[in-house]
């Protein structure tokens, strides 16, 4: 069984094969690190009795998932930040893209989908503060990002998010890149191999920060 | 203390806010109160935060008005005499991130509570929080970063200051995100702030012994 942030889903459902059940949870979760937590264990506990092992499809975002545990399911979770890291393919290609250009805003469908981004909440801010207002604090959110980043998947037609993020990009003077994603994270998760990506946590076990922390 | 400015300020009214700021200092009153109500209002932000009814961009809409609110009343501060400093505290986002709302609002409370603040910014590698602590010989460094991904870079700066043979010399502290004992301990920091208070009340007790 596998359940996932709706942004990740986007990516993973043309990777399942039948017969797997995917429950998806709301996008909107992550502004709020315990309430993502509260769903995600809610999700577990209501795993069906014959299910042995569940695969979270999430990263450590925020230390959300520090805390989870099934009595009797393994869990398995990408050993990554977030989910940029599993679009990307691997911690290492995300710590070249963050060190490299650290003001990066990364997109893919399933955040534009799911409205989980700045450029999406521009209608909520125009009717907290008014147009102007709005403009300036969005304007300060994104003060310090020069590079507007689509990851592409490779896993479905671009064509319509491309043209959204090249606007978005243009509309608040970011530079646009469109940039390879990587399946490798994703494809591993749903096929069992499970190695040095993935936390693995036996039934009864609990998820701790230490579990996401790479060899050095 | 001035409620009203306090009020303003915490209910995000920036024209009001700096219409009243500067009507007080127009009318020659004491540009310390004026500080001391945009101090109490960024208490009252934070707490609002905190409960849930204020959100991320209005952080950043008060920390717009604190700056304009600083920017009225600078000049008259900077006419007194300059009280004398409490002691020198660096300040920046690690290497590989850019959120900088939390540090700016702990570089303010810092700078008016009487500590001498270097601000290095954001994206700042480690070898540049080394290198000011040299030229400034200042004993307290705290690191700030949002992104879990930041608590890398803060482990990967304090052993640099350790390497560099710093680390007993100085404090570290740090904030910003979901930072707790945990990521304290695997960072390798000496303490760790859940708001601008904390960081204020961090350096004090190691400066001020």
């Amino acid at each position: 069984m596998i359940i996932a942030c709706q942004v990740i889903t986007e990516e993973l459902l043309p990777l399942l094969q039948p017969g797997v059940t995917c429950q998806t949870l709301d996008f909107g979760l992550h502004t709020n690190p315990a309430a993502l937590r509260k769903a995600l264990q809610e999700a577990i506990d209501s795993a069906a009795s014959e299910i042995d092992t569940i695969i979270l499809g999430y990263g450590l975002c925020s230390r959300a998932v520090e805390g989870l545990s099934s009595p009797s399911c393994t869990l398995v979770i990408p050993k990554m930040d977030d989910c940029i890291g599993i679009f990307l393919g691997s911690h290492a290609a995300y710590r070249q893209q963050v060190y490299g250009e650290p003001g990066t805003y990364y997109l893919t469908k399933g955040w534009i989908e799911a409205a989980g981004n700045e450029f999406c909440e521009y209608d909520t801010l125009v009717k907290r503060y008014g147009q102007a207002r709005a403009e300036r604090v969005l304007g300060l959110m994104l003060k310090h990002y020069t590079r507007l980043c689509y990851i592409n998947t490779g896993q479905y037609n671009v064509d319509e998010y491309l043209n959204y993020s090249r606007e978005a990009a243009n509309r608040f003077g970011l530079r646009f890149e469109e940039i390879k994603g990587d399946n490798t994270i994703l494809k591993k998760a749903v096929s069992g191999l499970w190695d040095d990506d993935f936390v693995l946590i036996s039934p009864g076990e609990t998820v701790g920060y230490n579990d996401f922390l790479r060899a050095e | 203390m001035n409620e009203e400015l306090v009020a303003k300020i915490s209910d995000l009214q920036e024209e009001d806010a700096l219409r009243l700021a500067g009507n007080i200092i127009k009318q020659g009153g004491d540009p310390n109160d004026v500080l001391a109500a945009a101090r109490k209002a960024m208490e009252e932000v934070g707490q609002r935060f905190a409960v849930g009814d204020y959100f991320i961009p209005d952080l950043i809409y008060s920390g717009t008005i604190l700056k304009g609110i600083v920017s009225i009343i600078k000049p008259h501060l900077k006419q007194e005499e300059a009280p004398k400093k409490k002691g020198a505290v660096i300040i920046g986002t690690v290497a590989g991130d850019v959120h900088d709302i939390g540090k700016d609002i702990v570089v303010f409370m810092l700078d008016c509570n009487g500590f001498e603040v270097f601000d290095l910014g954001i994206d700042v590698p480690k070898q540049v929080f080394i290198d000011k602590i040299i030229e400034t010989n200042a004993k307290v460094v705290g690191l700030s970063g949002f992104l879990t991904l930041a608590f890398e870079a803060m482990k990967e700066t304090v052993d640099a200051i350790k390497e560099a043979g710093l680390r007993d010399e100085i404090k570290i502290m740090i904030g910003g995100g979901q930072i707790d004992e945990k990521i304290m301990n695997y960072t390798g920091a000496d303490a760790y702030g859940n708001d601008a208070l904390d960081a204020v009340n961090l350096a004090r007790d190691w400066l001020m012994q």
